[in-house]
């Protein structure tokens, strides 16, 4: 594979011909090298969608590469940036596949139905709790349901507390990324001013957990 | 205890009926940890994808990338979806099998 600068990659993308599909081949090869670095840690090589998904991945990051060659200020070595492009298309792709039987009514883990909480209870949870604890999360809770709206907190309880990707959550709720971490954080700056309001920091409450 | 007091005195009257919310202390930590670190202004997923090479490239070479992106560093800390693709790219740069 020839060495290239990140002029000749960008020159020789946008030439017509030969020495345009000589670098697509070699970006092509040193993403289906890189991508195992990234994913093994979610998909064991061994399994069977492996090589179809490292094989789909640098396809669709050689289109969005080429659809964008303009957008690389050229502050990093040109295959980096196509190592972030392939990883968020990789990365997106995993966590589609790993949450998608997880609906997020069912992640609110019974926000709003105390039936639910009691058909699955979880051994582990909260065993050891002393009574001021549960007394302090049963008011945070409160706090989310004065503070936040119905979406608000939907959406934090999902990603802050049950851990599902922010991209999943803005599926589910007919959005995209970019907004729902911008309604994350207005649900956080809500909740940061309120206890502000009350002269009392997160910090304070998260202190009684240690006791 | 005369914080929690305080923090539901105001709304005592207002207080919508109770509800249980299946949360672990560990998560409730996490979640209160998240707001004690929320700032005014803070930068979205697209802002920092469009940074997320160079920051990457600079931390692989050692730079304090903390000292020159403070808000895209900041973003990663709050956003598990950045966080994530960025520890990937840093695999690759890395050639590190995790």
């Amino acid at each position: 594979m020839i060495e290239r600068s990140n002029e000749d990659w960008l020159t020789s993308l946008q030439s017509p011909g030969k020495a345009k599909q000589g670098a697509l081949a070699d970006l092509r090869e040193i993403i289906l090298n890189s991508l195992p670095y990234a994913i093994s840690k979610y998909l064991h090589p061994s399994d069977p969608h492996f090589d179809p998904l490292i094989q789909e991945v640098a396809q669709e990051t050689l289109l969005r590469v080429m659809g964008r060659l303009e957008t690389f200020k050229g502050q990093s070595k040109f295959t980096t940036w196509v190592h972030t492009i392939s990883v968020r298309i990789a990365l997106t792709e995993l966590r589609r596949a790993r949450w998608k039987e997880v609906s997020l009514d069912e992640l609110q883990g019974g926000i709003d139905s105390d039936d639910k909480m009691r058909e699955m209870p979880d051994q582990d949870m909260d065993v050891e709790i002393s009574a001021e604890q549960s007394e302090i999360m049963a008011m945070i809770q409160k706090t989310m349901m004065e503070v936040l709206t119905d979406k608000q907190r939907k959406a934090l309880v999902a990603v802050a507390v049950q851990g599902m990707p922010i991209a999943e959550v803005a599926d589910r709720m007919g959005s995209n990324r970019n907004a729902l971490y911008k309604l994350l954080h207005d649900a956080r700056l809500k909740l940061k001013s309120h206890f502000e309001e009350q002269g009392i920091t997160p910090e304070n409450i998260r202190s009684s957990f240690e006791k | 205890m005369a914080w929690l007091k305080r923090l539901f005195r105001s709304k005592e009257k207002a207080a919508k009926p109770e509800h249980k919310m299946a949360m672990t202390s560990e998560q409730a930590d996490k979640m209160l940890r998240m707001i004690e670190h929320t700032q005014d202004e803070e930068l979205s997923c697209d802002e920092v994808f469009k940074l997320l090479y160079i920051y990457a490239e600079m931390a692989s070479l050692g730079e304090d990338v903390g000292e020159l992106f403070p808000l895209v560093e900041h973003h990663l800390e709050m956003c598990p979806d950045c966080r994530e693709e960025y520890e990937a790219v840093m695999r690759i740069l890395e050639k590190r099998m995790d």
